[in-house]
């Protein structure tokens, strides 16, 4: 098994401190999903992971190889940015065609077969120019992109998020269909949590520029509970425990709490349910929230 | 089997589970294929380790059995061992329930009995 492994990562933009000091380690053959609030710094971890940004400070390696300016490492990996349809020139007029031809003659383990089977599923036109393509079409493109790359480690920056909900569904499929066969590693960043939660073997929490969560999405979740009852019941019964986003309605709460480890004797006067994962994430923003 | 996953249980004990009540309703027979753990995951979109847990479970039950390079198969005396493994849960999961919203709405143990005696 290989790792991709980022130490100590720092990343400043001027006086912006957005990743403060991220330790992070992707074991190959794994699906990830990485979430985190806007501008938590998803989108700059990710490009510093595939060496595309350098870090402040901290090192990225790939099999205790740095990755940056190293093309051994760096062809192992395929990060499929968003497209964009305007450039610094106006209009974005290259063509799907080109566009595809370039990630070709990029990505050394590049699949035509697959690509074009993709381009007629999500029924892009390939004359069409990038500039001319909906917000839809333009995140399929990334998708072709990094699904076709054949890449051991691709990273997807959240690609659905132009998607109408059957091509989510397709997107989802895929991922399986080309995890389940080739085993590569996936990392997908979502802000559609509830959506792709299933898909994770391991999800990464990101919040305040700092790793909050990196674990395996079950376990995760088997030591995440909502707890509801009357109010000092549900105070005493969760006292012991790391507790999130109270909210009271008369006599009554309810909290979400993290606990060390599974807990099955909670009192029994209070109602115990299981937490989703985008309802723990929610839980968790609430909470940091209300800390500031 | 083709229920909604829904979020009140891990979902790797909801395939299991699924599978079980296959068994229990003869729709899955002994000796019979079950799905891969690939079909399994791309139907409900789940992550493949996750239904191979929920398959896992299984085996250790002694419910399923791997054919080495065919898949997975459904155990000889599955369902007995399954229908064992319920009645032994079935006051916690279900009487123990039903006392519980008995008492609070004042329907007395005798009232509840007669009412499991003259369903038919």
């Amino acid at each position: 098994m290989s790792k991709l492994v980022g130490k100590s990562i720092v990343k400043n933009y001027g006086k912006d401190k957005v990743l403060k000091n991220i330790d992070i380690e992707i074991e190959t053959g794994k699906i990830y999903g990485l979430i985190g609030r806007n501008g938590v710094g998803k989108t700059t971890l990710l490009s510093i992971l595939t060496a595309q940004n350098p870090a402040t400070s901290g090192e990225v390696t790939l099999d205790g190889e740095p990755v940056w300016e190293n093309e051994k490492c760096l062809d192992r990996m395929c990060y499929s940015r968003e497209l964009s349809p305007v450039t610094i020139f106006g209009t974005n007029n290259i063509k799907v065609k080109e566009y595809l031809r370039t990630a070709k003659a990029f990505y050394k383990n590049w699949d035509q077969e697959y690509a074009e089977e993709l381009i007629k599923l999500f029924n892009i036109n390939k004359k069409k120019a990038v500039g001319k393509l909906s917000k839809g079409q333009l995140s399929a493109i990334t998708i072709i992109i990094a699904l076709a790359s054949k890449a051991e480690i691709t990273i997807l920056d959240e690609p659905v998020a132009g998607l109408d909900v059957v091509a989510r569904e397709q997107f989802y499929k895929l991922i399986i269909e080309e995890y389940a066969e080739t085993g590569r590693t996936f990392i997908i960043s979502t802000h559609i949590i509830e959506e792709a939660a299933s898909l994770f073997e391991k999800v990464i929490i990101l919040e305040d520029g700092q790793v909050a969560i990196e674990e395996n999405t079950e376990d995760l979740l088997a030591r995440a509970y909502r707890i509801s009852g009357q109010d000092t019941i549900v105070d005493e019964a969760t006292k012991d425990y790391k507790v999130f986003h109270p909210e009271v309605l008369g006599h009554n709460k309810v909290v979400t709490v993290l606990a060390d480890e599974p807990v099955s004797n909670f009192d029994c006067r209070v109602q115990v349910e299981p937490v989703s994962l985008q309802n723990l994430f929610f839980a968790m923003c609430s909470e940091e929230r209300k800390e500031a | 089997m083709l229920e909604n996953l829904g979020e009140d249980k891990s979902i790797y004990i909801q395939i299991s589970e699924m599978i079980e009540d296959e068994i229990l309703r003869d729709i899955l027979k002994e000796e019979e294929k079950v799905p891969s753990t690939t079909e399994l995951s791309k139907f409900y979109k789940i992550n493949p380790a996750t239904a191979a847990k929920g398959i896992n479970l299984l085996v250790d039950r002694d419910i399923l059995y791997k054919k080495r390079g065919i898949g997975m198969f459904v155990q000889d005396g599955a369902k007995e061992r399954i229908r064992e493994s319920r009645r032994n849960s079935f006051y916690e999961t279900y009487v123990k329930k039903i006392i519980g919203e008995a008492e609070l709405i004042g329907i007395s143990k005798e009232e509840l009995k007669k009412m499991i005696d003259t369903e038919k």
